[in-house]
Formats: structure tokens, sequence, C-alpha cells
């Protein structure tokens, strides 16, 4: 195999790949990236075996083949390499030469039918979403998965297929983030899958704005083919909890906010909470939330905002992180927060059907 | 639910209500039934799995407020999920460990066997007696609630009494109910000698690395680390690293730390922080239930006389009880001949003459201590008495008197026909000297176990 290509190129398609190799791995080949050299492109691949990542790069390819090498160090050296142009040439014995302007690189791999191959999905069935679409909806839900390795079927995003609709879903026991993308697909698509955290991570570094994704499911697994690169993951088996029976019926107050003020106001305010009550209050009066945090020996902040607000004078109190993370990972200018009393969980909505749940902490008095 | 548990849980209810919400308390508790309830805990039975997981938490701080408020005293909470409903996830049948079998498909998954773990060993597979009790509820507490209960947990007793067994269940347990845990078993020894080696190739930063990476360190025969200075050094700074870290970490020993000798005071101390467990020879009904259960898993049909026999016969050592199974089994499917009292006695010979010595004879005792305190054993019974001989000979009495059943009188007699009052005497002073020296106790203790051995 032999070929010559543009060190950007090259080292923009090992950032789509590298991150999905595992450091202590049992298996050597697992910390290896497969190179193919076809036509004019390389395919570059690497897997964990749960979680596999494919992208390609343009090249010119004099002589088609395959093998792998160590990814982290191919990666490194392509990084520092002086030169714009890079040509590779691997012998027979799988042994890589590198060479950049001056600079001489000989590093040894692995043959590439050792490389575990990426599942097929011959009889899987398809669903095609738009990139943008599914970017935004994990970005609104992912940050609600639950690290909590004991309840396992947590540790991931529910992507549930049903009546039309895409409904992702996020929790962690205390707080849960739900997002609906409407999409058409078959009554027999209809399917509730996990997705583990660690496919979220790498689907949301590859998913653009432009263009669709094709989702395909069956056997436990689970391929995202995004038209220059392909993820497939296993899922996490079991059942996703029945998250609609977190959701409140109805509010009794609903507050309209504006989003960045909100968060720049938890921002500031969540500096005096502690790391141990970690805590902050919301008082609501007349047309007006003041947000108060407070430890002793420390001190204490507050800050109030106007807002439209006619309910019933009261206080609860939020994990401040746990508050300011949708937030975060939301876009909308305004945002709505539904409550019922001080005892029961909060809801963030926005105009679009996203809301997340959040349970208020103990007001210790 | 029965009668009992539906009153229980009514006043639980009623000092729950106060404390959330109406909605809260309607949504997350209205559907939950109590169905078992013990001195220590009680068991919900939720519809599904969302429950446990919103109960535990959110509302857990306030069940056992309310627990503690209607009965007194806290309770552990558990969850069951109703039998036979679709919607739960293998989460909750937890106490139950799922078979392990290395999966086809997966090369990233390591079987247990190549954790260093015999899938033999599991809780299921071990016999739980009066003499293993505490060391199997202690085991089984920290596989189920890692570095959450008892850290470190020190497990000791002699030789084949399960030490390794339990060790060896707590990681399969964990390492069954979740996959992404580090669990690392070895054996001191192995400990050792990969530390020579990471210092012979100079590198122990990787060294460092491996071992605080666990999540669950389990090492095995830790009394090989006595007189070895450099290594515990390094496993001190080691179990530092992993409990400041909240991960467990199980040690077994054939002795009480306190009795490893020429281990540091520091290392002893921090073996002793958590919970010492200590496992002892199985009683005869125990042994007969051990005997009951391997033959079953080995699918050994065996007369009942026999197995009386061979638990009756064979008392220090489960690993020799199960090894004389064996044999018995084994001679009666390949000869085909019936297996009598005589044949098994003879063909155990060397195995119950092993056990039979077990009966100590003061001579033997005699001979033992003049061993180690470099006397002559003339000197056991001879009338002259400097300190250099009266107290080995004092220490034999001792022993005498604790592991033989002699009389006051007889030892006397053994001893060149001294007086009862003078026995009598020794084992008060012997006792003394242990209680307030350390040495002596560990020598004693020392003698006393190669004895029994």
């Amino acid at each position: 195999m032999k070929f010559s290509v543009a060190k950007e190129k090259l080292l923009e398609g090992l950032q789509q790949v590298q991150n999905v190799v595992s450091t202590r791995t049992t298996l050597p080949i697992l910390s290896n990236v497969l190179l193919q050299a076809n036509g004019n492109e390389i395919h570059l691949t690497t897997t964990d075996l749960d979680v596999g990542v494919r992208g390609s790069c343009e090249a010119d390819v004099e002589k088609e083949g395959a093998t792998t090498l160590p990814a982290r160090r191919l990666f490194n050296i392509v990084r520092e390499l002086p030169s714009s142009e890079i040509q590779i040439d691997v012998d027979g014995k799988n042994a890589a030469s590198i060479r950049s302007g001056q600079s001489f690189f000989k590093i040894l791999g692995l043959p590439e039918e050792e490389f575990p191959p990426l599942p097929k999905f011959e009889e899987a069935k398809v669903v095609t979403i738009r990139q943008k679409d599914l970017r935004d909806g994990l970005r609104k839900t992912s940050y609600a998965i639950s690290t909590d390795e004991t309840r396992y079927v947590l540790n991931g995003v529910l992507f549930s297929f049903k009546n039309n609709k895409l409904t992702l879903v996020a929790t962690d026991g205390r707080r849960l983030a739900m997002l609906e993308i409407e999409l058409e697909f078959p009554r027999s698509h209809e399917a509730d899958i996990i997705v583990p955290t660690k496919a979220i991570t790498e689907l949301q570094r590859l998913l653009t704005d432009d263009g669709d994704v094709k989702v395909s499911m069956g056997n436990g697994q689970i391929a995202f083919d995004l038209n220059k690169t392909f993820l497939v993951s296993k899922l996490i088996e079991g059942n996703y909890p029945n998250y609609r029976q977190v959701i409140p019926s109805e509010a009794k107050e609903r507050v309209k906010l504006e989003r960045e003020t909100f968060l720049n106001a938890l921002r500031r305010v969540s500096l005096l909470a502690s790391d141990k009550s970690n805590s902050i209050k919301l008082n609501f009066s007349k047309n007006n939330i003041d947000i108060t945090a407070n430890t002793p020996e420390v001190g204490e902040a507050k800050e109030s905002l106007a807002v439209q607000y006619k309910g019933r004078d009261f206080s609860i109190a939020f994990n401040p992180e746990f508050l300011m993370a949708p937030l975060r990972a939301l876009t909308e200018d305004e945002v709505f927060l539904d409550l019922i009393d001080e005892m029961s969980p909060g809801v963030l909505k926005i105009q679009t059907p996203f809301l997340y749940v959040l349970m208020p902490m103990r007001i210790s008095s | 639910m029965d009668k009992k548990c539906a009153q229980l849980w009514q006043r639980l209810a009623a000092a729950l209500k106060p404390q959330i919400s109406a909605d809260s308390f309607n949504r997350w508790f209205s559907a939950v039934e109590l169905v078992e309830a013990t001195e220590k805990s009680l068991t919900l039975r939720v519809p599904n799995n969302i429950y446990q997981f919103w109960i535990e938490s959110n509302y857990i701080t306030a069940l056992q407020n309310a627990i503690v408020s209607a009965l007194g005293s806290p309770r552990a909470v558990k969850f069951a999920s109703p039998s036979g409903t679709s919607g739960q996830t293998p989460l909750e049948d937890l106490p139950v460990l799922k078979e392990i079998s290395p999966e086809p498909s997966a090369g990233a998954k390591t079987s247990a066997s190549v954790l260093g773990l015999n899938p033999r060993n599991t809780f299921e597979s071990f016999v739980v007696g009066p003499n293993n009790e505490i060391a199997h509820a202690a085991a089984l507490a920290v596989a189920q609630a890692p570095a959450r209960t008892y850290n470190p947990l020190f497990i000791y007793g002699g030789v084949g009494l399960g030490k390794t067994h339990l060790m060896q269940a707590i990681g399969q347990y964990v390492w069954a109910k979740n996959k992404n845990v580090k669990v690392m078993y070895l054996s001191s020894e192995l400990f050792i000698n990969e530390f020579i080696d990471a210092i012979q190739h100079s590198n122990l930063v990787k060294f460092r690395k491996r071992y605080r990476q666990a999540d669950l360190l389990l090492i095995d025969d830790i009394q090989f680390l006595g007189g070895k200075e450099r290594s515990q050094e390094e496993f001190f700074h080691t179990f530092n690293t992993l409990f400041d870290g909240h991960k467990q970490i199980v040690l077994s020993c054939d002795r009480p730390a306190s009795e490893i000798a020429n281990l540091e005071h520091r290392l002893v101390s921090r073996f002793e922080w958590g919970l010492t467990a200590e496992l002892q020879p199985p009683d005869i009904e125990t042994r007969l239930a051990i005997l009951r259960k391997k033959a079953r898993t080995m699918q050994i049909k065996l007369g009942d006389d026999i197995f009386q026999f061979l638990a009756s016969r064979i008392r220090t050592n489960v690993r020799r009880l199960e090894g004389a199974l064996m044999r018995v089994a084994s001679f009666a499917s390949l000869s085909g001949k019936e297996l009598t009292q005589e044949v098994i006695e003879h063909l155990l010979k060397d195995i119950l003459q092993e056990e039979g010595r077990h009966s100590i004879t003061i001579e033997q005792i005699q001979r033992r201590v003049a061993e180690h305190f470099d006397v002559r054993i003339a000197d056991m019974t001879s009338k002259r008495r400097p300190a250099s001989i009266a107290f080995p000979r004092q220490v034999a009495m001792y022993l005498a008197r604790e592991l033989t059943k002699a009389s006051l009188n007889e030892i006397g007699d053994a001893f060149g026909g001294r007086d009862h009052g003078t026995v009598l005497h020794a084992c008060k002073l012997v006792k003394k000297r242990m209680a307030e020296q350390d040495n002596i106790r560990q020598t004693i203790s020392f003698i006393d176990s190669s004895l029994q051995r």
C-alpha cells in the first residue's frame, strides 16, 4: 500500500476516529486504526468492539491495500510533521514508512486480517433523520445521562421511535431531559433502543448541520451512516424505565424567563453555593424572583430578576449545576419554568417539544 | 401484602405523607407495597424500575425518617419488582448472581477466568455454617455495595476453609453485576514479584498505575508481605490511594493481621481498620452440608452413612474433605464395588492418618516447644529450673492444657511428676505474659498453629 495525502486531511480523518481507541485494552489490535486505500480515498476505521467509527480522507493512492497502525502514535506523528504533504508506504510486513519533508518515520503495524470487522446491517430497519435535528436533540438531552454504572440502563440516551416521532430521553434519577423530533417511518420500524454514552459522545462529534443521517437498527446494534462517516455501536440491553411517570401532570405556576439572563444570574449566585449543601434558592414574589445562595461561614449571594409572575409567594431550592445544564444546552431566547410547590419537581420547557424535569432540594429552614 | 406488612405500611405512609408533597406521594408511593419486613430490612415491591431509581435518588431520606419515626430504628430498604412483569430490567433481580460465561461474540469483555477467578467459586457454591456466617455475610455485603460498608475487609482462617472462595465470590459477584468495574484478584506473592520486576525494569509508574486504577482489589495470602519492607511500603501507598478513592479492598490471611511477623504497624492498623472476619473449621453439620452440596454439583450418589463417615473423620480442612469425596466417588464409579466402611478406610488411609494426627499428644507439644526454644526434650521433664528452661516448660504446659483433654494431674505427670498446682501456676503465668507482651503471644500462637496443622 502506498499513498500520499495532505497533512490537514489525514489529521482531520484521524481526529474523527481516534477517540474510540481505548487506552487500556487487552487486545493490541484495538489500539490500531485500520487504513484502507481504495480509488482516491483512504478509509480509516477504529473500534473498541462496543463502538466503531469509520471515516475517510482524500488521497493520491499509488498502490491500493490495507493495514493497521497504532492510532495514537500515528496521530501524534502526523500532528507534528513539518510539511503539508505526507507519503506513507506500507510493506508486506505491515511496517509503514512515513515521509514528510525532511522527516522520516517507520512504525510497525499489524495485519489487516486481525482487525475485527464492523458488523453488517443487511436486514436492518432504516430511518432517515436530518443531521441538524439529531445533533440539536442530543445536545439538549445528553447532559442528563446517568454516570452511575450500577444503573446501566440509564447510561445512555433512549431513542424511542413511535407514532411518527423520535423521542430522545436521558435521566439520572434526579432530572430528566426529553425531546421529540417529528419523523416519518413505517409502523414496523417502531422501537425503543438505548444508545450508550460513548456512542452518543462520538456521534455528537461527527454530526454536522447539513445532510441526513441514516439510522439502521437490528440485532442489538445501531449504525449511523452520515454519508462521509459511519458509526456503529452496541445497544444497552434492558428496558428503559417508564420515564413518563416522572413528568408532573399539571403546573400551578408558570414563569417566562430570558434564558441568558437567567443563566448568568444563576452562574453568579452559584459561586456562593457550597459544595456540601450545593443548592440555590429561588424565591418567588409578585413580578420578581430572588435567587439566593448561602453558605454558613462563607457568605451569601442574592440576585433579583424582574419577571411576569402573579402567583403566590414561595421558595424552591435546586442544585445549581442541574438547573444550569439545560440552560447552557438550549439555544432559544425564552424558556418557561413550570412549578407546583416547593416539594414537587420543576419543569423547564421551550416552544418546541422539549422538557426538563428537575427534582427540588430540601429547604432546610 | 400480608396483614402485618399492610399495617406497617400504613404507619409508614402516615409518617411519610407530611414530608413530601401529596402529588409526589400519590405518584411514587401509592403503588408501592411492603412485601417483607425483618429486623434489619424492609423490602418494597415497586411496579417497575423507575420507581426504584426515583425513590432511591429523591425520597430515601424522607423514607428513612418515616421508618425511624414509625419503627424506632433505621432499616435497610430493598426493592423488588413484581414477578413475571415485563418492563423490569436485570438490575432488579440483583441478589441472584448471574451465570458467568464468556460471551462468544466479544473479545472485549474479559471472562471471569481471565480475571484469575475460578468460576466455581461463587456465593451460591459456598456452604454457610456457624463457623463462617460472619465472614460470608460481610463478604456478601461488600459485594453488594463495594466500598460502602466494610473497607477493607480482612478475612482470615486456616488452610482450606474458604478464604479464597469468598474473595473470588466477591470478585465475580461485582463483576457480573457490572462489567465495567475493574476487578483485580491476585496473591500477595504475585504482587511482590511484579513489584520486583517493576524495580528491575524501572517501570514503577506503570506498576503503580496498574494497581491504583482498580475499583476492587482482592489480595490473597497477604501474610507473605511479612518481612518484605519495600513491597510493604509500595502496598501501603497503593492501599491508601485506593482507600481514599473509595475503592473496595479485600484481603485474606492465614492469621490475624497483628500476628503477621515483620509487618509494619501502620499496615497492621490499616488492615484492622475495616472489618476483620474469621473463618473457623466447620462443625459436623456444616461438613455434611458441604459434602452433600459438592456431591450434587458433581452428580455423585453416595449413601448417607458414607457422608456421615467422611464428615465425622475429616474435620479440619474443607479442601481435604472434598478431595476425599472425590476419591471415594471415583473409586466407586471405576471399580463398581460396593462401598463399605472398610473399603473407604483403606482408600483414605493416608488422609485419615493425617487427620488422626490432629489429636495432639503432650509428647508432640513437648517436642515442638523444645525444638522452638532450642532446649533438650529431656529438660521438659527434668527438675532443673533456670529461666531458659522453666519458661519453655511452662509454655508447653499451657499448650497441653489448651490443646489436649488431659487433666492438670495428667499434665503434671507428663512433665516429670509435677504437682497440679505447678501446672495451674504455669498456665496463669503464660496467659499473663501473653497479655502483656506481644512477642510472646505471637510465639505461642505460632507454635499453637504449627501443632494444629
